[in-house]
């Protein structure tokens, strides 16, 4: 009741009445939210009224430390009159969501599936007592599994020993013929327990084991005599004793699981050029900072490394990122040296990687065939992508996405997209995002487990 | 509210002492507050009632979702920090933050006893609180619309979201009423007492009407005179007003219907519909006190504030660091900030007004004239003779003994009771009345820590007396000659005084106050700003007024001349600083479609939210709506000559009618005659100059 209902509805009409998401991507102000937050604009969530166009009202401001000349520019102060009780605030107000839901709510309007796999062990906690293992302290002991152990060994050496005695009395059979008799039906007698047992036999009827003939042949003892399991015997008489001997000692102990983190780094590539214009940075933005969301929502823990390259490369700050501009040439193989330095820090068995690139295809010589592919190619990661922002089509000579796309457009770890304006930005992403998802998680996953399996390379 | 919660019980417990003193001392300095109620709430019920507009319960509505969520940001992010809201009710209800260090609760105690005071006496809140008996009520009445329309939203066979979307509707229209005149001025179709919101079975709306006064047992008198053949005739269809009426939501209410998309055609309201709409115009009449008199009220409270919390020391010594810093952090936002406006028109107020007793005084001393004014007087000498007496300023127990000599000699500037207790309690004498000793010794008022106690009113004003304060000492030096002829014109008995001395004997330590309390009165932050804000303010506050320059796509400042800023800060207080927006004709073109008019002053709407919100008309109207405005357009021609001289382009001004009939909006050429009508050329608020930029 009250204020709860009333937020909640607030939420509902929020998330009726927010930018679409394509269309915040493609066209939206992504400057509001950060990382871990996603504001999205509401359309008018806020209730239209009859007010003023604000560049025709003009206003009025006070000059700080002198008179202000007419003709000097002034920044209007948007917050002037908000915050004061009893009245609406600001014109817009924005739809929050954090990552987690951002992710959801572009693999629902992109179709993309992109499941994330678990890889660095961030904890190993008690199981159950479950394991087992032959020393312990006494305390842990597997009492149930020493006596079955016990048990077993005493049912393997377990035998009818009447029944054995009977075959002392074949006719002409002595030592030798017994225990041969004897192991020939599975017996697991000793010749030495038949030695003592004629023995005994011989001082009892005082006459030599040969003599003692009951039957006239092994055949017909057997025909005559049924031999008795030892388990009915057992169950007859009862257990005398089991045999505990210490190799039959188990001890529990608890199972180790491990949880895999699922987390991500992902290397965020710019070329920063002197050719690299305003529009094209834009694009690059509008490209890279769904993405980084995307994956920060999809993923436990997410990293983000920045790099810009002119000719050569440099790590930044992500506020940096998209607003550098500088004035040399390009190598983008620079960038790719750096990328790979920087991911000797997250190994690839514990960490799922991306390397995100972007420019305008523009690149020295043969930097691209001779440096870059190879790079690429020896970099493990789940995904490679080079994105071309290209308003207005590519240059003739901007070829680097078309010479990787030919070398590598094949792999399923590696995604050439295009951009031109704003409106290519989702497909951009789509095709992106569901290169990694269509080379289906669990094959890419194994073959970078044979891979680093394999040996490491470097 | 969960005032049972320990913490806020102990705080609220420790307030009440300060609350009574505040209230001694606000009355004693002349204020005649309403009584407030002081609560004590967390920062989360504070995020809570700032949403709902200083009450703890409102109509349900998403709005107030989203202010929450707005104020709960800001508080997160240390971004305006509420120290107190207060509602304008008689008993005013106020709420404090609990955890305000106790210097912030003082003042805020001090701050809203002067908002009380205001509330009380201001005409434009009385718009809406003076009705009868009841006074404003507001908390009551605000609390039974919210049952209402969460009745009337929870009902089977009505459906909770038709209910939201008319809320939607009149919110936005929420600023189209007419807020100089009393709330029940447009009188509503549910007149006394049909408050109910049933439906009803015959559906005649008229014939209800007639039913329902004739249960009213009116005397036939009454009867003819309040609910005349005209105002039933009102009640019907096609009204044509002949003056546009500003209350665009009382028309709405009375005349609109409501628009069926199954057959396409107005129907007739549901009586909840009414309801509704006009609970939320009721509403919007409250606010409307408090929208336009922001920077007066904001002001007046601030000013009070400073003479409570700094003059009479209501911090002690301890706090009064804090309270500075407080002080400065309420005055010193960025911007044009109403406190802080308010604050200096107020004391510019104060200052002329006893400048302006001196003058007068003066100018009748023989022998002086506005020309030897400043040769003739010593003005030294006068400032010297103008610094209130030591035992007044310095009020307290170590001056006791000369006031009780003042007090014996029936000065009114001391209470001579007061003196007399604190005189007694001194001397441990008991009070001479009680012969029994059964009464406890008289501690007599606490004198060390409430020294003003001691004081009249008219000791205040001499303590706190403008014209001694440092920082306005030179202000009567600085007046000018032309000032000064103006006055003396306005005088008769022009040789009253023989001396200097004699006329300053006389001066009104009070004029200053007294002509503050006149202005809370009467004015609104347009009639306040037009009336005070002088060219003196101007120039030394540096204010200047800004236009969007369309050559250079800047915002640029457009002027520093003292009429064109006030001009500017006129716009943006006038009609809450929004656009009229009137009515026009409830039967244009004959076909019963409602024409609207935006009574253009120079300064074009912002189209898009224009449309949007005649959208929202439609839904209140059920049939066709239009909106008459003018906009300024530029030919390819003018923009390219500008851009060539560099100059700004010229536009001309193109009369334009929006329609709505629920499909799109469409743009159609206004008929030169409604164009005639809209205009508005009392004011042009464009402070361009003419050859800006050249």
């Amino acid at each position: 009741m009250g204020l709860t209902e009333d937020r909640e509805r607030f939420r509902e009409v929020g998330e009726e009445r927010r930018e679409d998401l394509s269309e915040f991507i493609s066209h939206g102000d992504l400057g509001g939210s950060g990382p871990d937050r996603v504001r999205i604009p509401v359309k008018i969530v806020d209730l239209p009224e009859f007010e003023y166009d604000r560049r025709e009202a003009g206003g009025v401001g006070q000059g700080q430390g002198g008179q202000s000349q007419p003709g000097q520019p002034v920044e209007p102060e948007p917050g002037d009159e908000e915050g004061d009780p009893g009245e609406e605030g600001g014109k817009h107000e924005y739809y929050e969501m954090d990552p987690e839901e951002f992710a959801r709510e572009l693999d629902e309007e992109l179709g993309l599936d992109l499941e994330p796999k678990g890889k660095r062990v961030v904890e190993e906690t008690e199981g159950d007592f479950t394991d087992t293992a032959r020393s312990g302290p006494r305390g842990t002991l597997d009492v149930d599994e020493f006596f079955k152990r016990g048990l077993k060994r005493h049912l393997a050496t377990d035998f009818d020993e009447a029944y054995v005695r009977e075959g002392l009395r074949v006719a002409g059979a002595d030592v030798d013929d017994a225990f041969a008799w004897a192991r020939d039906q599975g017996i697991p007698v000793s010749r030495a327990w038949i030695a003592d047992a004629a023995a005994t036999a011989v001082d009892e009827h005082g006459g030599p084991v040969e003599a003692l003939d009951r039957w006239e042949s092994f055949d017909e003892l057997d025909e005559e005599v049924d031999r008795e399991p030892a388990t009915h015997r057992i169950r007859r008489e009862g257990l005398d004793s089991v045999p505990f001997r210490r190799e039959d000692e188990r001890f529990r102990h608890p199972e180790v699981i491990e949880k895999r983190e699922r987390n991500v780094v992902v290397v965020n590539v710019r070329d920063a050029s002197g050719s690299m214009r305003e529009t094209k940075r834009e694009l690059v933005e509008r490209v890279f900072t769904p993405m980084d969301w995307y994956l920060t929502g999809k993923y436990d823990a997410a990293e983000f490394r920045y790099v810009v390259h002119d000719a050569e490369a440099w790590e930044v700050d992500r506020e940096e990122f998209f607003g550098i501009q500088s004035g040399g040439g390009t190598k983008i193989s620079s960038a790719y040296e750096l990328v790979a330095e920087i991911l000797e820090a997250y190994p690839y068995d514990e960490w799922n990687r991306y390397v995100f690139a972007a420019g305008d295809s523009e690149n020295a010589g043969r930097d691209t065939t001779e440096s870059v592919i190879p790079l690429m190619e020896s970099i493990d990661a789940n995904l490679h992508a080079y994105v071309e922002t290209q308003p207005g089509g590519a240059a003739a000579n901007a070829r680097h996405a078309d010479e990787v796309e030919d070398a590598l457009g094949d792999a399923d770890d590696v995604a050439v997209a295009r951009v031109s304006e704003p409106d290519d930005v989702t497909d951009a992403i789509y095709e992106i995002l569901s290169t990694e998802a269509e080379g289906g998680g669990a094959t890419a996953g194994e073959a970078a487990r044979e891979r680093t399996d394999g040996g490491e390379r470097r | 509210m969960r005032d049972e919660r320990v913490e806020a019980k102990r705080e609220a417990a420790s307030l009440d002492e300060p609350a009574t003193e505040a209230r001694d001392l606000a009355e004693r300095l002349g204020l005649e507050p309403y009584p407030v109620r002081y609560w004590v709430v967390d920062h989360d019920e504070m995020n809570e009632l700032i949403a709902y507009g200083g009450f703890q319960r409102r109509y349900p509505h998403w709005r107030w979702g989203m202010n929450y969520e707005r104020q709960r940001k800001k508080d997160r992010h240390g971004l305006g920090k509420a120290f107190e809201i207060v509602n304008n009710d008689d008993p005013s209800h106020a709420f404090l933050q609990e955890s305000n260090a106790p210097a912030d609760q003082k003042a805020v105690i001090t701050h809203v006893e002067a908002h009380a005071d205001f509330f009380a006496n201001n005409r434009w809140f009385g718009l809406y609180a003076d009705r009868g008996e009841g006074g404003p009520n507001a908390a009551a009445r605000l609390e039974r619309n919210a049952d209402r329309i969460a009745a009337i939203a929870d009902r089977s066979g009505v459906d909770r979201d038709v209910v939201e979307r008319l809320i939607d509707a009149v919110s936005a229209l929420e600023d189209t009423i007419d807020q100089h005149s009393p709330v029940d001025a447009a009188r509503s179709v549910e007149g006394p007492g049909i408050a109910e919101d049933v439906s009803d079975a015959d559906g005649d709306a008229l014939a209800a009407i007639e039913d329902r006064i004739a249960d009213l047992d009116l005397t036939e008198e009454v009867r003819r005179d309040v609910f005349d053949d005209e105002w039933l005739e009102a009640r019907g269809e096609g009204v044509e007003p002949e003056e546009p009426r500003p209350d665009v939501l009382a028309f709405l209410r009375d005349h609109g219907k409501r628009y069926d998309p199954d057959s396409g055609k107005a129907v007739d309201r549901e009586p909840w519909e009414t309801t509704v709409i006009d609970a939320l115009r009721e509403e919007a009449y409250y606010f409307a006190g408090q929208k336009q008199t922001k920077v007066l009220n904001e002001g007046w409270a601030t000013y009070w504030e400073s003479v409570m919390m700094g003059g009479e020391g209501f911090a002690g010594p301890d706090e009064f660091l804090t309270y500075a810093d407080h002080m400065s952090r309420v005055l010193g936002s960025p911007g044009l900030n109403p406190y802080k406006l308010g604050f200096e028109l107020w004391t510019h107020v104060e200052l002329r007004a006893a400048r302006r007793d001196v003058i007068d005084r003066l100018l009748r001393v023989e022998g002086v004239t506005p020309e030897n004014f400043h040769s003739e007087i010593d003005l030294d000498e006068v400032a010297n003779a103008l610094e209130p007496h030591p035992a007044i300023a310095g009020a307290g127990p170590a001056t006791l003994d000369e006031l009780v000599d003042l007090a014996a000699d029936g000065d009114p500037r001391v209470d001579a009771e007061a003196v007399d207790r604190a005189l007694s309690a001194r001397d441990g004498e008991r009070p001479a009345t009680d012969g029994d000793g059964e009464t406890a010794p008289d501690a007599g008022p606490d004198v060390e820590r409430y020294p003003w106690k001691l004081l009249t009113r008219e000791g205040l004003a001499e303590r706190h007396y403008v014209l001694s304060r440092p920082e306005h000492r030179s202000a009567l030096r600085n007046v000018s000659r032309e000032t000064l002829a103006e006055r003396a014109r306005y005088m008769f008995d022009v040789d009253r005084y023989a001396t200097v001395e004699e006329a300053l004997d006389d001066v009104n330590r009070a004029a200053g106050w007294d002509r503050m309390l006149e202005v809370r009165e009467s004015h609104n932050d347009v009639t306040f700003i037009d009336a005070f804000l002088t060219d003196e303010f101007v120039r030394e506050g540096n204010y200047f007024t800004y236009e969007y320059s369309r050559a250079t796509e800047q915002h640029r400042v457009a002027s520093v001349d003292a009429d064109d800023v006030r001009k500017k800060l006129l716009l943006r207080f006038t009609n809450f600083g929004k656009p009229t927006v009137v009515v026009l004709d409830g039967n244009f073109r004959n076909r019963g479609e409602l024409l609207l008019g935006h009574r253009y002053n120079g300064v074009a709407l912002d189209e898009a939210a224009a449309k949007e919100t005649l959208k929202r008309v439609f839904e209140l109207w059920g049939r066709p709506v239009n909106l008459a405005t003018v906009r300024v357009e530029y030919s390819e021609e003018a923009l390219r000559r500008a851009k060539r001289r560099g100059t700004e382009p010229e536009g001309e001004e193109v009369g334009v009618r929006f329609q709505y009939d629920g499909g799109e909006v469409t743009e159609h050429d206004l008929d030169p005659e409604i164009r005639e009508r809209i205009a508005a050329d009392e004011i042009d608020y464009d402070t361009k100059p003419d050859d800006w930029l050249a």
